[in-house]
């Protein structure tokens, strides 16, 4: 009888320590995100993505565990679901990924690392330049 | 629709219904999996939602060749934990399932997986109990990718998988290539005239 419930309990447990997850965020400021390391591949990579942008904020946000394209996929579309980005660049080779957000966009840290964490990833860093 | 997508479609549709493989058994935080899978006992069609990336709820139908069987699995996966670094990612997950068939029909098991760009490793245990026997199924894969690709490319994979289960008892070990781009997976493998297929779809 045990065996039998099993399976159902742990359906019923994954809902229930999936909830208590969505709380475990903490605030965090934005010096705790400055911790990026520039090489020149990656100025390379910021200039390519910003050739054709203009007045727009560059997020630039380091990531771990971003090894795989086909676990990444859900980065894009769940920052492109936001009206104010405009364009998103997405390095595996680097573990970066570059968001451009429209000016009048108020730009949240916390947001930007809770949609890397659904999707499976961690930001370790996070800058963000006005063009 | 991209020449890639053109190609998976078409091996899909061209190929038996036979076999199996797991992968990926959570999705992002609102995101939705398709999967088809076939192998020498069974063949399976299933869907799954991940209300947050930390589980999954699904729908599973299977057929069920060895035992002559057809019935729906409801399925649950649950990420126990998950280690991300710079160059690698590894994750634990729990899993169970009931089937339709009878409250006799059930499984759960446990899944994890481990890679980097270049290398790939995967392990999974199940415990399948049905009306007539009870059994269990290990399976074990390991990948190298040839080339690094960058995001959006084709990405390819060598694998070799070693599959048992106490039915017939021997492992099975085999190689299979692992392809996928943008939103879709393919793995292909064959044993003895057997193909192991596995097609994804993420949306």
């Amino acid at each position: 009888m045990i065996k039998k419930l099993l399976p159902l309990v742990v359906l019923v447990s994954c809902n229930i320590l999936a909830m208590d997850k969505m709380h475990e965020h903490k605030s965090l400021s934005n010096d705790e995100y400055k911790t990026i390391t520039h090489s020149s591949d990656a100025n390379n990579m910021f200039a390519e993505f910003t050739s054709s942008l203009s007045n727009m904020q560059i997020v630039v946000v380091d990531v771990n565990g971003m090894v795989c394209d086909f676990c990444a996929r859900g980065i894009e579309k769940t920052f492109y679901n936001d009206n104010d980005v405009k364009k998103v660049k997405v390095s595996l080779e680097q573990g970066k990924v570059l968001i451009a957000y429209s000016l009048n966009k108020k730009v949240n840290l916390d947001e930007i690392k809770n949609i890397f964490l659904s999707n499976g990833q961690t930001a370790t860093g996070i800058i963000i330049k006005n063009i | 629709m991209g020449i890639y997508k053109y190609l998976i479609v078409i091996l899909v549709l061209i190929f038996p219904l036979s076999n199996q493989v797991y992968s990926r058994p959570i999705s992002w935080s609102g995101g939705s999996t398709f999967m088809y899978k076939t192998d020498s006992m069974k063949s399976s069609y299933y869907y799954h939602y991940s209300p947050l990336y930390r589980y999954s709820l699904g729908i599973e139908y299977v057929n069920d060749r060895h035992f002559n069987d057809q019935y729906f699995n409801f399925r649950g996966t649950y990420l126990l934990d998950r280690k991300n670094t710079k160059s690698s990612q590894r994750n634990f997950y729990v899993i169970g399932g009931l089937s339709t068939k009878s409250s006799d029909n059930f499984m759960y098991g446990i899944q994890g997986d481990w890679e980097t760009r270049r290398l790939y490793s995967a392990f999974l245990h199940t415990d399948q109990h049905t009306e007539t026997r009870d059994y269990s199924e290990s399976e074990i894969q390991f990948g190298i990718a040839p080339y690094l690709g960058e995001y959006d490319d084709l990405h390819s994979w060598i694998m070799v998988k070693a599959k048992k289960n106490t039915i017939n008892s021997d492992w099975d070990v085999y190689p299979f290539i692992k392809f996928f781009k943008g939103d879709f997976l393919i793995e292909l493998g064959t044993k003895n005239s057997h193909w192991d297929i596995h097609y994804m779809i993420r949306f």
